[in-house]
C-alpha cells in the first residue's frame, strides 16, 4: 500500500520568515515611535502620525498572532525540555530537533542578557548543525566547540546592533550567548530545572566571557571545547 | 556567658538527590545555598545583604579552579582535602566579596563578629554550614566551631590582613575548625600536610 502525503512546507524556513517580519516590524516600530517628534507636529499632522504608528502596532500583533497559531499548529513546541546535546546528536532528525531546541535557549539566554532584540535564526541554526556534522561517538564538548564556530559562520544571531541595552558589548554578545546555550545543552538537568540551569550556564559564560571571545576569534576548537568540558558538569 | 559559636544547620541548604560534594561543584545548587545561608544570617543578625551574582559566580569558578589544582592524588587525604576545600571557598568569596550589607545589624551585640564585619561573617558561617553537611554526609563527622569564634581579636586580624592577602582567609578558616593553620601559605594544602605530618619539635 502507497501512503500518498500532501507535501508540507519545511516549518523551519516559514516560522524563520514571519519571526524576521515580527523583528523588522518591532525594530521598525520602535525607531519610528522614538524618532517622530509626533507631540510636536501641528495638529492634523500629529493625528495622521498617531494613527500610522497605532496602525504599525496593530500589524505587529496581527503577525505575532499569525506566527504563534502557526507555530502551535505545524511545529515543536518551543518550550518543551530540551534534550541533551548527547541525545540530540544520537535522534532522526537530528539537525532540526538542535536548531529547535537552540532557538527557545537563546532567545531566553539573550533576554537574560538584556539583549531580547537580537534576532535568532532557527534556519541558521539548522545549516550549523549539517556544517559542524557532530557525531554520537565523538566527546560532546568537541561536537560543541565545532557548532559554536558553525553557528557563528552561519549567522545564527543577527542585528546585534539592535541590543544597544546588552550587558555585553557587540564582539563579546554572540560568543558568549552560543556559549551559554551549547554549555546549558550539555549539562545534566531535570526538567523542572531548566531554567535556573540556563541561568547558570549565561553566569558562567559571562565569568568566562574573555576566554570564550578570545576562542572564537582565533576560531580555535581546542580551547573551547576545553572550557566546555572543564564547566559541562558545574552548570 | 552564652556560647559565642553560632548554630550550623544544614537544613538551611537547597535539596538535591545528589550528594552535597557533587551540588555544591553545580553553580544553581551553589548560588540557591548561598543565597539561602544569607539570607537566613540576615534574619537572626537583623541585616539585609544585596547579592551581586557575577561576583558570586566569579568566586565559583576561581575555586573550582582552585580545588582542581590542589586535589591530592592520594584517597586518604580526602577527608582532610574536604576540610581544605572549605578554606579555599572562602578564601575566593573574600577575594571577590560578592556580598553587600545594606543596613548594619541590630538584632546583635555591637561586639559581636556579625556586627563587626557582617558581610565577612555571613561569607563565613555559609562555608562552615555547607562543610559540616558534607562531613556529616561523607564521613558521619560533626565538626565543632573553635570556642574563639566570638573573639573579636580574630575577627580583627581577619579582615585586615584579609584585605592585603585574601589567602589568610584560608587559614582563619582553619583557625575557626580548631587547626593551626600554616599562616606562610595558609592556601596551599600540602604545606598543611607537610606541617601536620612534621614530628613535634
Amino acid at each position: 500500500m502507497t501512503n500518498h502525503h500532501p507535501m508540507r512546507p519545511d516549518p523551519i524556513p516559514l516560522r524563520d520568515a514571519l519571526r524576521g517580519l515580527r523583528h523588522v516590524m518591532r525594530r521598525g516600530g520602535e525607531t519610528l515611535a522614538e524618532t517622530l517628534p509626533v507631540s510636536a507636529l501641528p495638529g492634523p499632522a500629529a493625528g495622521l502620525a498617531g494613527a500610522l504608528l497605532r496602525g504599525g502596532g496593530a500589524l505587529v500583533k496581527s503577525v505575532d498572532e499569525v506566527a504563534s497559531s502557526l507555530a502551535k499548529k505545524v511545529l515543536v513546541g518551543e518550550e518543551a525540555h530540551a534534550p541533551s546535546l548527547r541525545a540530540i546528536t544520537r535522534q532522526q532528525g537530528a539537525d532540526a530537533a538542535f536548531a529547535a531546541a537552540c532557538y527557545a535557549a537563546l532567545r531566553a539566554a539573550l533576554i537574560r542578557l538584556d539583549a531580547g532584540q537580537v534576532f535568532v535564526s532557527e534556519t541558521a541554526a539548522r545549516l550549523a548543525y549539517q556544517q559542524a556534522k557532530p557525531a554520537a561517538d565523538r566527546a560532546p564538548e568537541a561536537n560543541a566547540a565545532d557548532l559554536a564556530l558553525a553557528m557563528i559562520d552561519q549567522k545564527v544571531l543577527r542585528d546585534i546592533a539592535a541590543a544597544d541595552a546588552a550587558r555585553l558589548p557587540p564582539a563579546t554578545l554572540a560568543p558568549v550567548t552560543l556559549f551559554t546555550v551549547l554549555l546549558w545543552l550539555q549539562s545534566e538537568r531535570p526538567e523542572d530545572e531548566d531554567e535556573a540551569a540556563l541561568d547558570s550556564a549565561a553566569d558562567l559564560a559571562m565569568v568566562l566571557a574573555p576566554d570564550v571571545t578570545a576562542a572564537c576569534a582565533a576560531r580555535d576548537a581546542a580551547r573551547l571545547a576545553a572550557l566546555f568540558a572543564e564547566f559541562a558538569s558545574h552548570v | 556567658m552564652s556560647d559565642p559559636r553560632p548554630a550550623l544547620r544544614s537544613g538551611l541548604l537547597p535539596p538535591t538527590n545528589e550528594p552535597l560534594r557533587i551540588a555544591v561543584r553545580r553553580l544553581r545548587w551553589f548560588r540557591a545555598a548561598f543565597t539561602a545561608c544569607v539570607e537566613a544570617t540576615g534574619r537572626e543578625t537583623g541585616c539585609r545583604f544585596a547579592v551581586d551574582q557575577t561576583k558570586l559566580t566569579e568566586a565559583f569558578v576561581a575555586w573550582l579552579r582552585a580545588i582542581d589544582r590542589q586535589k591530592p592524588a592520594d584517597k586518604q587525604d580526602r577527608r582532610d582535602f574536604f576540610e581544605f576545600a572549605a578554606a579555599l571557598m572562602l578564601r575566593e568569596l573574600i577575594a571577590v566579596m560578592p556580598l553587600r550589607a545594606l543596613s548594619a545589624p541590630d538584632r546583635v551585640a555591637a561586639e559581636s563578629p556579625a556586627a563587626f564585619w557582617p558581610e565577612g561573617h555571613a561569607c563565613t558561617l555559609f562555608c562552615l554550614t555547607v562543610f559540616t553537611a558534607a562531613s556529616d554526609q561523607e564521613f558521619h563527622d560533626h565538626p565543632t566551631l573553635s570556642a574563639d569564634f566570638g573573639d573579636l581579636r580574630h575577627w580583627w586580624s581577619f579582615r585586615e590582613n584579609a584585605g592585603r592577602d585574601p589567602a589568610f582567609a584560608a587559614g582563619f578558616l582553619q583557625l575557626m575548625l580548631g587547626h593551626k593553620p600554616n599562616w606562610v601559605m595558609p592556601d596551599v594544602f600540602r604545606q598543611r600536610l607537610k606541617q601536620e605530618l612534621a614530628p613535634p619539635a
